[in-house]
C-alpha cells in the first residue's frame, strides 16, 4: 500500500476516535476530499518542480504511534534555546508532553490545540481563525488539515504581549521504525500585541520521521509576530512546512528560517497582506551538505496599497546537496505603492551540490516598486585575498568570508540569545574558529 | 498638458494597424486541413527528394502523438489545425533577374511595408531574399555571395541545390519531435531561408529576409537554417509584418543556428505581426522555436524586438556546447490592448568558460501581459560558466500585466551566475520635466521607452535600430495610464 | 509690456492652500529674486508658472507678456519660453543629455512652427554652451540626471537654459547643494544669459547666490503671500536677522 492509500484508510480510523458533532469534523472531511482527488504532488506541478517527494511515498509511516515516552528534560535541553527562561509548548511523537511544557493562560493563551479544539470557550477565535488561511486545495496542506488534533495554540489578546518568547518543539523518539507527524499551529495576534516564537522539529533517532506541519498566523492591526524556524535535524527526517500569514493594516510580520539539517525540507512560507502600511519580512540561512535538500517556496501576495515586504535568503551549498529557492511576488491591480523587494544569493561550494533558484514576479499594479535579484557565485576574490594579505589562512579565511555572507541575515533577529545560537551553528557548520564575535 | 491621458488612449486605440493591408494575388493553394496525404503533397509540390518526404512523415507522425502545451499566462483559442490550409504560392512563379519583373502589385506590397527592395537596400548593402507567403520571389545580391562561396538561398532551392548541407543539420539543433510545434514545422514547412558560410569567411553585408503571412486562413511554417562554418561570421535581419485579418493566425517557424569552431552569427529579428485590433479580435499567434548551437569559442547573438502578434511565445535559445563559446539575448517586447507575450531565451552552459548575457526589456500597456520566461543552466562539467540577466519591466496604466519568470539551475560550483530584475512605471514626475523643456507628453513617452530600450536598440544593426524605434512609438503612443 | 504679471494667484493642492494671492510684476531686463522660510509656497510658485498640473488655481492670473497662461500646457509654456531649473531635477535612464536637449530644442521649434535645428548648428551651440559651463564631452553622452551629483544635475539644468536660451527663467534654488566652485560656474552661466531681451526669477533660501547674480528686486514670500519687496539689501537684512521679524511683521 502507498503512502496515499494509506493515509485515505486510517483517516477513517481517526475520525472514529474525534467527536463527529464538532464543526472540525466538516472541515476534515472536506478536506480529505480533495487530498483524495490531489494526492501528494509530483514533479510535473510547477511548483514542484525541483523536489520529489517520491521516495517518501514508499516508506511505511506509521500514521498513529504509540503514546509512551519517557524523556528527561536534560536529554533534550540542548534542542531548546535554555539560555533564556521561555514558555514551551512539547509534543513527543505528536502528543503533547506536558512534563516538558510550560504553558500559560495568565493575560495570553500559550496552549495546545487538542484544549482549543475540545473546550468551548475558545469556540469564538476558533469559529474567526482556524483554517481561515490555509488553503483549500493544495494537497498537503489539506491532508494535514484533514488530520489536525494537536499542535501549537497561541492567542495574544488586543494590547498584550506574553512574559516571555515562546518555544514550540517537535521531538520524535524514534519508537516507530518510520512515524509520520502532522502538527497544526494557530498563532493569532490582536490588535496592537505582540509575540515572539521559536518553532523546531527535532528526531531523537536515526529512524525515519516524515512531517507534514501546517502554521496559520493572523496579525491584525498594528500586530507584531517574530517568528523564528531552526531547522536543524536529523538525516533522516523529512519536513514539508506549510505556513500561512494574514495580515491587517500596518501589522509587522517576520519570518526567519535556518535551514542547516534534515534529510528533504520543504517550507512553504505564504503571506497574504489584507490590509494597508503592512510590512512583511522573510528571511532565510541555509547550509547543507551531505544529500540535503531544502526548497525555499515564498509567496507574497500584494492584495492592498502601501504595502512593503522584504526577502533576502541566503544559500551555502556543499557536498551533494540541493538548494530550491522559489520566490514569488504577487501584487494585485489596487496594490498601488507596493515596494516589495526580493533576494537569493548562492555559494556552491562542491562540484555535486545544485541551486535551483526561480524569483518570479506577478505585477499588475504600475506605481510600484519591485526589484528580485538572484546571485550564483563564489567568495570575493579580492576581499579573500585581503583576508590572506593580513596572514589569515585561505581556508580560514574562506570560511570567514562565508560566515559573514550568511550571517548579515541574521540583523533582524530580535532575540540575542537566539542569535549567539544560530551564529555558533553557522560558525560550526563552516568550520570558522577565528575571530567571530561572541555577541 | 496637450492631451489627457483618456484622449491618448483613444488615438492609440483607433489608430488603424498601419500595414494592415491585402494584396489580391491568385494563390496555388491547397486544400484545408492536415494527414498524412497534405505532408506528402506539400513535399511533391516542391519537388523534394524521398529523404525529405520521410523526415517529414517522420514529423508529422510524432506531431500527431504529441499534446498541444499548456502555458500558465497564456490565454488564447487554440488553434484549429484541420481548419489551416498548410501550402499557398503565390501562382505566378518565375525567377526574376530583375526587380521591374516583378508582379507590380506584389512591388507595391513592399512599398506600403516600407521594404525597399530597391534602390534603398541595395545603397544600403543588404541581399534581400524575400520570403512572401512560403515561396521565395525575389533574390538579389546573390552573385557577390556567390563569389565568395555564400549560399544564400531559400531552403527549398537548398533541398534541391545542396541535399548534402540540409540532410546533415536540418533537425540537429531543433529535432523534428523537440516540441508540438516544432514538429507540425518539421511536417508540413512550405518555405524559408537557407545560409551557409563557408570556413574562415566573413559575409560582407547583412544578410535580411522579409516574411509575411498573406493568404487568407495559411498557416505559415517558415523553417530557418544558418550555417556558419569554422572562423565564419554572418549577421542575419529577420523582418515581419502581415496583413490586418480577422481570424487568428498561426505561425510556427523553427529556427536554427549552427556556430561551428570560432563562428559567429548575429540573427537580429524585428516582429510587427498584427497584433490584433483594441477588443483583442484576430492577430498572429506567433509559437516559433529558435536555437542555436556554438561548438568552441563560438558565439550567437540573438536580438529581437517584439511589437506584434496577439500571443507570443518564443525562447530564442542557446546551446553553449563548446569551450569558451557565448550566448547572448537581447529582447525587447512591447504588448499592448489584449496582446499576450510570453518571451524569454535558455542558456544551456555544457563547455568550460561558457558565458552568456540576457537583456530583457518589456513594456506593457492597455490590457496585455507580458512575461519574461528564462533558463539559465550549467551543467555539472561546465566550468567556470558566467550568466549575467537582467529583466527590466515598464507598466504603462492599471489594467496590464508584467511578469518575470526566470529558471536559474547551477550544478557546478565555479558557476557565476547574476540575475536582476525590476518593475517600474513612467513617472509622472519625468513627464513633467520633458513638459517644461517644451517636449509634449507623446514624444515624452517615447523618449523614455527609447532610454528604457537603449541598451537592446543599441545591438540593432543600424538600419533596423532606426526602424524598430518608429516601431516602439507606433506601438506605444499615448498608452500612459 | 510686462515681461510676466500676476495677479492675485491662490493655487491650492488637494484642497491645501499654498499660494494665497501673489501679485507680481516682472519686466524684460530684470533679475528678481524670491525668498523665503521653508513651506512658504516658493517652489510651487515655481512650479505654477510653469504648468504643473497637480496644482489648481482657485483664483487669479498669470500673464506672459500679455497672453494668459491659464489653458496653457507645460510645453506650451516652454515654447514660449519659460524655463524652470528643477530643485530636483529628474532622472531619465537611457536618453543622453545631447538626445534630451536635442529633442527639446526641436520640439520647441516645431512648437513655433520653425524647422529642426541643423545638425552641425546644434553642435555648434552644444560645445559652446558646454564649454560656458564647464561640462565635460563625455558628460553630454551620460543618461540624464542618473548618478548626477548634485552640483552636476544644477549644472546640467543651467546648460539647458543656456541652450534654449528662455524668455523668463526661473531658478528654483539651483544654488541648493552646491560647493563654492560650482556656484560660480553656475552664475556664470546665468549671469551671460542676462539680456534687455529676457528676465529671471531666482528662487533661493539663501543671501549668498545673490552676491552672484545681483537681483533687481528682492520678494519675501511667507505663507503663500509676497509680505515685503524691496532692493537687494533686502537680502543682505534678513540673512542678518533671519525670517522671524518678516513673520511677525506679517503678522501685525
Amino acid at each position: 500500500m502507498d503512502l496515499k492509500d494509506k493515509l485515505l484508510s486510517s483517516f477513517l480510523a481517526f475520525e472514529n476516535t474525534m467527536d463527529l458533532n464538532h464543526p472540525v469534523h466538516e472541515v476534515r472531511s472536506e478536506a480529505i476530499k480533495n487530498f483524495e482527488e490531489k494526492g501528494f504532488p509530483s514533479k510535473k506541478e510547477e511548483a514542484w518542480k525541483y523536489t520529489s517527494l517520491n521516495s517518501l511515498q514508499k516508506v511505511d509511516f506509521s500514521i498513529f504511534p504509540k503514546q509512551e515516552n519517557t524523556l528527561e528534560y536534560k536529554d533534550i535541553k540542548k534542542y531548546f534555546l535554555h539560555e533564556i527562561d521561555t514558555y514551551k509548548i512539547v509534543f513527543v511523537d505528536g502528543v503533547y508532553s506536558s512534563y516538558l511544557s510550560e504553558t500559560t493562560h495568565d493575560v495570553v493563551d500559550v496552549c495546545l490545540m487538542s484544549s482549543a479544539f475540545n473546550k468551548p470557550m475558545f469556540r469564538p477565535v476558533l469559529d474567526v481563525y482556524f483554517n481561515k488561511a490555509a488553503s483549500k486545495d493544495e494537497s498537503l496542506t489539506t491532508l494535514n488539515t484533514a488530520f489536525c488534533r494537536e499542535g501549537a495554540y497561541i492567542y495574544i489578546p488586543k494590547n498584550k504581549m506574553p512574559k516571555k518568547p515562546i518555544q514550540i518543539l517537535h521531538l520524535a523518539t524514534g519508537n516507530e521504525a518510520a512515524l509520520m507527524l502532522q502538527p497544526r499551529n494557530l498563532i493569532v495576534a490582536e490588535q496592537n500585541a505582540e509575540v515572539q516564537i521559536i518553532e523546531r522539529h527535532q528526531s531523537l533517532t536515526e529512524n525515519e520521521v516524515f512531517t507534514n506541519c501546517v502554521t496559520e498566523i493572523f496579525a491584525a492591526k498594528d500586530a507584531i509576530v517574530d517568528y523564528y524556524k531552526v531547522q536543524n535535524d536529523n538525516n533522516n527526517a523529512s519536513l514539508v512546512d506549510n505556513t500561512y500569514i494574514s495580515q491587517k493594516d500596518s501589522s509587522v510580520v517576520r519570518v526567519h528560517t535556518f535551514s542547516f539539517g534534515g534529510k528533504l525540507t520543504r517550507n512553504n512560507l505564504n503571506f497574504y497582506q489584507d490590509g494597508e502600511r503592512i510590512d512583511s519580512t522573510l528571511k532565510g540561512v541555509t547550509i547543507l551538505g551531505e544529500k540535503q535538500h531544502v526548497d525555499h517556496h515564498t509567496l507574497v501576495h500584494h492584495a492592498q496599497p502601501n504595502c512593503e515586504s522584504h526577502q533576502d535568503y541566503k544559500g551555502i551549498f556543499g557536498e551533494r546537496s540541493t538548494g530550491v529557492f522559489n520566490g514569488k511576488i504577487v501584487v494585485d491591480k489596487i496594490a498601488q505603492k507596493t515596494d516589495a523587494f526580493q533576494q537569493n544569493n548562492n555559494i556552491l561550494i562542491s562540484d555535486k551540490a545544485t541551486i535551483n533558484s526561480k524569483p518570479q514576479l506577478e505585477i499588475f499594479a504600475d506605481d510600484v516598486k519591485c526589484s528580485h535579484g538572484c546571485t550564483i557565485g563564489q567568495l570575493d576574490e579580492e576581499a579573500l585575498f585581503y583576508l590572506r594579505s593580513r596572514g589569515i589562512p585561505k581556508k580560514e579565511a574562506t570560511a570567514l568570508m562565508m560566515y559573514a555572507f550568511a550571517n548579515n541575515v541574521l540583523e533582524s533577529v530580535r532575540i540575542p540569545e537566539l542569535k549567539v545560537r544560530i551564529n555558533k551553528i553557522i560558525a560550526s557548520k563552516l568550520g570558522v574558529r577565528v575571530g567571530f564575535d561572541e555577541l | 498638458m496637450a492631451y489627457t491621458e483618456e484622449e491618448l488612449k483613444k488615438e492609440l486605440e483607433t489608430k488603424e494597424y498601419e500595414y494592415g493591408f491585402y494584396t489580391d494575388i491568385e494563390s496555388d493553394t491547397l486544400p484545408k486541413g492536415l494527414n498524412e496525404d497534405i505532408v506528402i503533397a506539400i513535399s511533391k509540390k516542391k519537388e523534394e527528394p524521398d529523404w525529405m518526404t520521410e523526415w517529414r512523415l517522420e514529423a508529422f507522425r510524432a506531431w500527431q502523438k504529441m499534446e498541444e502545451p499548456e502555458w500558465a499566462n497564456v490565454k488564447y483559442k487554440k488553434p484549429d489545425f484541420q481548419d489551416i490550409s498548410y501550402y499557398s504560392a503565390p501562382n505566378k512563379k518565375p525567377k526574376y533577374n530583375s526587380l521591374d519583373e516583378v508582379d507590380p502589385e506584389l512591388l507595391d506590397t513592399f512599398k506600403k511595408l516600407g521594404i525597399s527592395v530597391d534602390e534603398q537596400k541595395k545603397l544600403a548593402g543588404v541581399a534581400v531574399d524575400i520570403v512572401m507567403d512560403s515561396v521565395s520571389v525575389a533574390t538579389t545580391f546573390k552573385k557577390t555571395l556567390a563569389e565568395k562561396g555564400i549560399i544564400f538561398c531559400s531552403i527549398s532551392e537548398a533541398i534541391q541545390e545542396h541535399p548534402e548541407l540540409v540532410k546533415k543539420y536540418i533537425g540537429s539543433v531543433v529535432p523534428k519531435k523537440d516540441n508540438f510545434y516544432a514538429a507540425l514545422n518539421s511536417a508540413v514547412f512550405s518555405d524559408g531561408s537557407f545560409c551557409y558560410i563557408p570556413k574562415g569567411v566573413r559575409c560582407p553585408m547583412e544578410l535580411s529576409t522579409y516574411f509575411r503571412i498573406n493568404q487568407a486562413g495559411t498557416g505559415q511554417f517558415e523553417r530557418t537554417l544558418v550555417i556558419a562554418e569554422e572562423g565564419s561570421y554572418v549577421s542575419y535581419l529577420e523582418g515581419c509584418t502581415a496583413p490586418m485579418r480577422d481570424e487568428n493566425q498561426l505561425h510556427a517557424a523553427v529556427v536554427e543556428l549552427i556556430a561551428l569552431d570560432n563562428a559567429e552569427i548575429k540573427y537580429s529579428t524585428v516582429q510587427n505581426w498584427f497584433p490584433g485590433d483594441k477588443e483583442g479580435k484576430g492577430g498572429v499567434f506567433n509559437f516559433v522555436t529558435k536555437r542555436g548551437l556554438c561548438e568552441k569559442n563560438a558565439k550567437i547573438s540573438w536580438t529581437q524586438v517584439e511589437t506584434g502578434s496577439a500571443v507570443t511565445w518564443k525562447y530564442p535559445s542557446c546551446i553553449l556546447k563548446g569551450d569558451n563559446s557565448i550566448g547572448e539575448f537581447y529582447s525587447i517586447a512591447v504588448t499592448n490592448n489584449f496582446q499576450q507575450a510570453d518571451t524569454g531565451t535558455k542558456m544551456v552552459h555544457l563547455g568550460k568558460n561558457t558565458r552568456s548575457t540576457i537583456i530583457s526589456k518589456g513594456i506593457s500597456a492597455g490590457q496585455s501581459q507580458n512575461s519574461y520566461r528564462g533558463l539559465v543552466q550549467v551543467n555539472s562539467r561546465a566550468e567556470n560558466a558566467r550568466n549575467f540577466s537582467q529583466c527590466d519591466s515598464l507598466l504603462m496604466g492599471n489594467r496590464c500585466g508584467a511578469h518575470t519568470f526566470p529558471y536559474i539551475e547551477a550544478k557546478n560550483k565555479t558557476a557565476q551566475i547574476e540575475h536582476e530584475a525590476t518593475t517600474s512605471k513612467i513617472g509622472e514626475d519625468q513627464i513633467f520635466y520633458c513638459n517644461q523643456r517644451g517636449i509634449d507628453t507623446e514624444k515624452a513617452i517615447a523618449l523614455i521607452v527609447n532610454g528604457f530600450s537603449k541598451e537592446v536598440l543599441n545591438k540593432l544593426p543600424m538600419e533596423f535600430a532606426v526602424e524598430a524605434q518608429k516601431l516602439l512609438e507606433i506601438s506605444l503612443e499615448g498608452s500612459v495610464g | 509690456m510686462k515681461m510676466l504679471k500676476i495677479n492675485n494667484l491662490h493655487a491650492s493642492v488637494d484642497d491645501k492652500k499654498i499660494l494665497k494671492g501673489i501679485n507680481l510684476e516682472v519686466n524684460a531686463g530684470e533679475v528678481h529674486a524670491i525668498m523665503g522660510p521653508n513651506g512658504s509656497g516658493k517652489s510651487t510658485l515655481a512650479e505654477v508658472i510653469a504648468g504643473k498640473e497637480e496644482f489648481e488655481i482657485k483664483k487669479g492670473n498669470i500673464y506672459l507678456e500679455g497672453e494668459d497662461l491659464e489653458e496653457m500646457a507645460p510645453e506650451e509654456r516652454a515654447h514660449k519660453g519659460i524655463f524652470l531649473s528643477f530643485q530636483y531635477p529628474v532622472e531619465i535612464p537611457g536618453v543622453s543629455v545631447t538626445n534630451f536637449i536635442r529633442t527639446a530644442i526641436n520640439e520647441s521649434r516645431k512648437g513655433r512652427g520653425m524647422e529642426d535645428m541643423p545638425a552641425n548648428e546644434m553642435l555648434k551651440l552644444i560645445r559652446e554652451k558646454s564649454q560656458l559651463l564647464d561640462i565635460d564631452r563625455k558628460f553630454l553622452s551620460r543618461s540624464l540626471n542618473e548618478g548626477f551629483s548634485g552640483g552636476e544635475k544644477k549644472r546640467n539644468e543651467i546648460f539647458q537654459m543656456a541652450m534654449m536660451e528662455p524668455k523668463l527663467a526661473i531658478l528654483d534654488e539651483t544654488d541648493s547643494g552646491l560647493d563654492i566652485d560650482a556656484l560660480r560656474i553656475v552664475a556664470n552661466g546665468v549671469n551671460k544669459l542676462r539680456g534687455k531681451d529676457n528676465a529671471i526669477i531666482v528662487i533661493t533660501h539663501y543671501q549668498r547666490l545673490l552676491e552672484y547674480i545681483v537681483p533687481d528686486f528682492v520678494h519675501v514670500l511667507h505663507d503663500g503671500k509676497i509680505v515685503k519687496s524691496g532692493s537687494k539689501e533686502l537680502a543682505l537684512e534678513l540673512e542678518e536677522k533671519g525670517y522671524d521679524w518678516i513673520k511677525q511683521e506679517a503678522a501685525v
